[in-house]
């Protein structure tokens, strides 16, 4: 009996150390382009570094018993154990300590950490509609249009850029019915909500592109009916020059289709 | 005439009085009378009312409340499940048949989403098909999750268990299954009328722009509301009032205890569920604007009102599992429930806690931001009375005499499930990881390894271990293992690989993906296809041993509690006698210990 204990003792933990240390080290990660990004994969790592312990002690438990305390025969009863006040008080503490230290980090700290500045150098305005985005840069005074194309001709749709290095706040809306803006890379989402203006905040650090990852793009992460799945555009992260040379390019784009628009009317 | 066929033909008149009279008031308010929505909503209440007074409720209250002699349905052999029978154990077997059907169908339909996201890009569906059947699949099997368990084993068992002869109150227990047909009907013509694609959750504004079969989906899970009110209002009286003497609160199996405490939750949230639904179905049919904001509505209203009954639906879905589960860890490991006080305590908890929680499924919907760390201490503060369970399920193996038949598997399976299930519910519950996770198939990985790892594996151990009970014959032990284990490990392959997806940025509700997913879908899809034909072996042994398995004994498990008292099926009043408890349902080990006599 004190053997068992021992034993399993001495098994978790060292499958827990493991277990630990694995998480810890577990590149599992897509590709990440912002500093909110950075904090909520490390969010994610803590929580799977403490949910190890926890595991590995229901799965010993499970495991030995099944292993040591087999009936030989039908009939063989167990011991009338009713309860163990020690086991069952340090049980009910521990858990609540731990419930205790999730909350507090990495979710007060990590979502504190979220909310600390809401300040922004580039603003971005997105409305949602079924099924696409219009994003608008009001300092460049530039609008951009998705279209409900889907991910067979992701290369065609109009793409979203990013400027690497800068804080962006995006304002989010819709004009139906609810949508959510997404962008895997950047490890955030806010829901577009008719009547209602969301926001999101992120720091931009890394440069990438659809092509790289499909963490690279705008993806609504809210059931709107049938475009749903198509309601998606590619993201490029661009160094702040290629960002301004890209907003001129789009610019110019959209005075060339504007005039061809015009002239086809003519006709 | 078979009552239920009684019961259509006063729900087609009731339909067509319902409507007649919307129309006939439109026109007296000079409106344009011939409108779908309109005419279907209020000729649906009055179907409704048609088909209940047909069914059973004229035979019984009705007659009863104009002086006539009530004529309650009194049929041997098949047709004793054909109509309104107020013995719980023919209701049970009822509930059982229906909602392992409706399980089955929404499976297929699983089947058909994995064979569609086997590849990406467009194979059977287009989109909005795809959105469909996933609404359907989704919709049918929370229907199946909150009802299959306490609809069969509630009421078969709970009065078995505390030595009562029937339910509090038969007709109020038939009543809460023959209000489930018009819900079923309602899913089966929605497709006709467009279906609808907002999944099971519904939110508006897309649940009130979209196709009219969406209003099928508002009034069915009106409808299938009524009858857990009902049912569980049955459930706690039962157990309160009809315990046999001697049935102390401290005797009580763990299993009744779950539906005790599922009952207080489902009798308390599921109103608001049908209000959300009723205000819907208003927008759309009255233009109340209760969610328009060009209009002064408001849209996230409905998710706190949708949310503050459907996550302690969550916990109805899962705890009345816990008891099945602990019930048949302690008679399989012949060894006491352990810190059975403290499992109790862990349900009254969980109970109380549930009404705390709804915004957690709202962390990036836009809700005021002093919400949300309130909501997050609330939803982990819950994951201590629930490790509760697993304190109680751990200390009764420890030292047991463990016997591993089928019943058994499933238990120990479930409690595994149900560990990933609880801890990758963690990361959910947690503000920066949400931010990232929710709505993706990390979310689809979660909740199925709690609904399907846990309570329906809890079902279904709970189907093998009371099979015998309820049939009177005995299950083929090798296929039930080989079910087992073709289940529990493509199980695990089809939704661990899922929490994968989700962090790499796939989101749920989705009839595509990026192509740099494809090789892990086609994975999930394969271990999904062979998951679901260990199905057809469950099938296989249940329809046979029904049929012609071996005569079952009044107690093949040696299990002490008062249902395994009685020989199997039990007979129509249950005991020859009132039973007399004298100990605890779990003295095992103790010498000359007897529960009850009989
Ligand atoms: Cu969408
Ligand atoms: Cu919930």
């Amino acid at each position: 009996m004190r053997r068992d204990v021992v034993v399993v003792a001495v098994i978790w933990i060292v499958l827990s150390v493991l277990g630990v240390l694995f998480a810890a080290s577990w590149d599992i990660y897509p590709p990440r382009a912002g500093v909110e990004a950075e904090h909520i994969d490390e969010a994610i790592r803590i929580l799977m570094m403490l949910a190890a312990p926890v595991f590995m002690f229901v799965v010993v438990m499970m495991v030995y018993s099944i292993w040591r305390f087999r009936a030989e025969d039908e009939r063989e009863e167990g011991p009338p154990i009713y309860t163990n006040r020690p086991f069952t008080v340090s049980w009910l503490v521990l858990t609540t300590v731990l419930a205790g230290v999730l909350f507090y980090n990495p979710g007060y700290v990590g979502w504190k950490f979220l909310k600390s500045n809401p300040t922004a150098d580039l603003v971005i305005q997105v409305t949602a509609a079924q099924w696409h985005w219009h994003v608008t840069y009001p300092q460049y005074d530039l609008t951009i249009k998705s279209r409900p194309i889907g991910f067979e001709r992701m290369d065609e749709n109009q793409v979203l850029a990013l400027p690497a290095g800068r804080r962006v706040k995006f304002e989010v809306t819709s004009d139906d019915v609810i949508h959510s803006f997404w962008i895997p890379a950047l490890r955030l989402k806010v829901d577009a909500v008719p009547g209602i203006v969301t926001t999101m905040y992120t720091t931009v650090t890394e440069t990438g592109s659809y092509e790289e990852n499909s963490v690279f793009r705008v993806q609504c992460a809210e059931l709107c009916g049938t475009g749903h799945p198509r309601m998606t555009m590619p993201v490029v992260i661009l160094e702040p020059e290629e960002f301004e040379k890209w907003i001129e390019e789009q610019k110019e784009m959209q005075e060339m289709g504007g005039m061809m628009e015009e002239e086809e009317e003519g006709h | 005439m078979l009552p239920v066929f009684r019961g259509l033909l006063w729900g087609l008149i009731g339909f067509a009085i319902g409507a007649l009279l919307t129309a006939l008031v439109r026109i007296a308010l000079g409106m344009e009378p011939w409108v779908f929505g309109p005419l279907f909503f209020v000729g649906y209440l009055f179907g409704l009312a048609g088909w209940l007074l047909g069914v059973g409720v004229w035979d019984t209250w009705m007659r009863e409340f104009l002086g006539m002699e009530p004529r309650p349905y009194k049929e041997e052999g098949w047709r004793r499940y054909f109509g309104f029978n107020t013995d719980h154990k023919v209701i049970g077997i009822q509930y059982g048949v229906t909602f392992i059907g409706m399980f089955l169908l929404a499976g297929l339909l699983a089947m058909a989403m994995r064979i569609e996201l086997m590849r990406p890009g467009r194979d059977i569906f287009d989109f909005a098909t795809y959105n469909r059947v996933m609404s359907m699949h989704g919709f049918l099997m929370v229907l199946v999750a909150v009802t299959a368990v306490p609809g069969m084993f509630g009421n078969y068992f709970v009065p078995l268990m505390i030595g009562a002869d029937d339910m509090a109150f038969p007709r109020m227990n038939a009543l809460s299954y023959w209000i489930w047909p018009p819900a079923a009907i309602l899913l089966l013509l929605s497709p006709f009328f467009g279906g609808w694609d907002s999944g099971w959750t519904a939110y508006p504004p897309l649940a009130i722009t979209n196709e009219p079969g969406q209003m099928f989906y508002n009034l069915a899970f009106f409808t299938g509301g009524l009858s857990s009110v009902v049912g569980s209002v049955n459930f706690l009286t039962t157990i309160i009032t009809m315990r046999a003497p001697g049935m102390t609160w401290g005797r009580v199996p763990i299993f009744v205890w779950s539906i005790f405490m599922t009952s207080i939750m489902s009798l308390t949230a599921t109103q608001f569920v049908g209000v959300a639904m009723i205000m819907t179905v208003l927008d759309r049919v009255a233009q109340t604007a209760f969610f328009d904001p060009a209009r002064g509505g408001y849209p996230l209203i409905y998710q706190h009102v949708f949310w503050f009954y459907s996550h302690p639906a969550v916990y109805v879905m899962i705890m009345p599992s816990w008891g099945i589960m602990l019930e048949i860890l302690a008679h399989f490991a012949r060894k006491p429930l352990f810190a059975y006080r403290w499992a109790v305590a862990g349900m009254a908890g969980v109970t109380a806690l549930s009404f705390t929680v709804w915004a957690h499924h709202m962390f990036t919907s836009g809700m005021p931001e002093t919400l949300h760390v309130p909501f997050m201490a609330t939803t982990e503060a819950i994951s201590v009375p629930t490790g509760l369970i697993f304190l109680a399920a751990l200390g009764t193996l420890w030292r047991g005499k463990l016997r591993f038949k089928t019943p058994m598997l499933f238990a120990l399976g479930m409690l595994f499930n149900f560990l990933i299930g609880g801890l990758t519910g963690v990361f959910n519950s947690d503000l920066p990881a949400d931010m990232h996770l929710h709505d993706t198939f990390w979310v689809v990985s979660h909740f199925h390894y709690t609904i399907l790892g846990g309570g329906i594996f809890g079902l279904i151990a709970g189907i093998y271990y009371w099979f015998p009970k309820m049939t009177g014959r005995m299950y083929n032990e090798a296929l039930g293992r080989l079910h087992f284990w073709l289940m529990f490990i493509f199980f695990n392959l089809t939704f661990f690989p899922m929490a994968w997806l989700g962090l790499h940025g796939m989101n749920r509700r989705i009839g595509d993906y990026p192509p740099d997913l494809a090789g892990m879908n086609m994975f999930v899809s394969m271990a999904a296809f062979i998951l679901g034909a260990s199905f057809l072996i469950f099938v296989y042994n249940l329809v046979v041993s029904w049929i012609r398995g071996p005569v079952a004994e009044a107690n093949p498990w040696g299990a002490r509690t008062l249902e395994w008292a009685t020989p199997s099926p039990p007979p129509e009043h249950n005991f020859p006698r009132v039973p007399e408890v004298l100990s605890g349902p779990y003295d095992y080990g103790v010498p000359g210990a007897v529960h009850a006599k009989v």
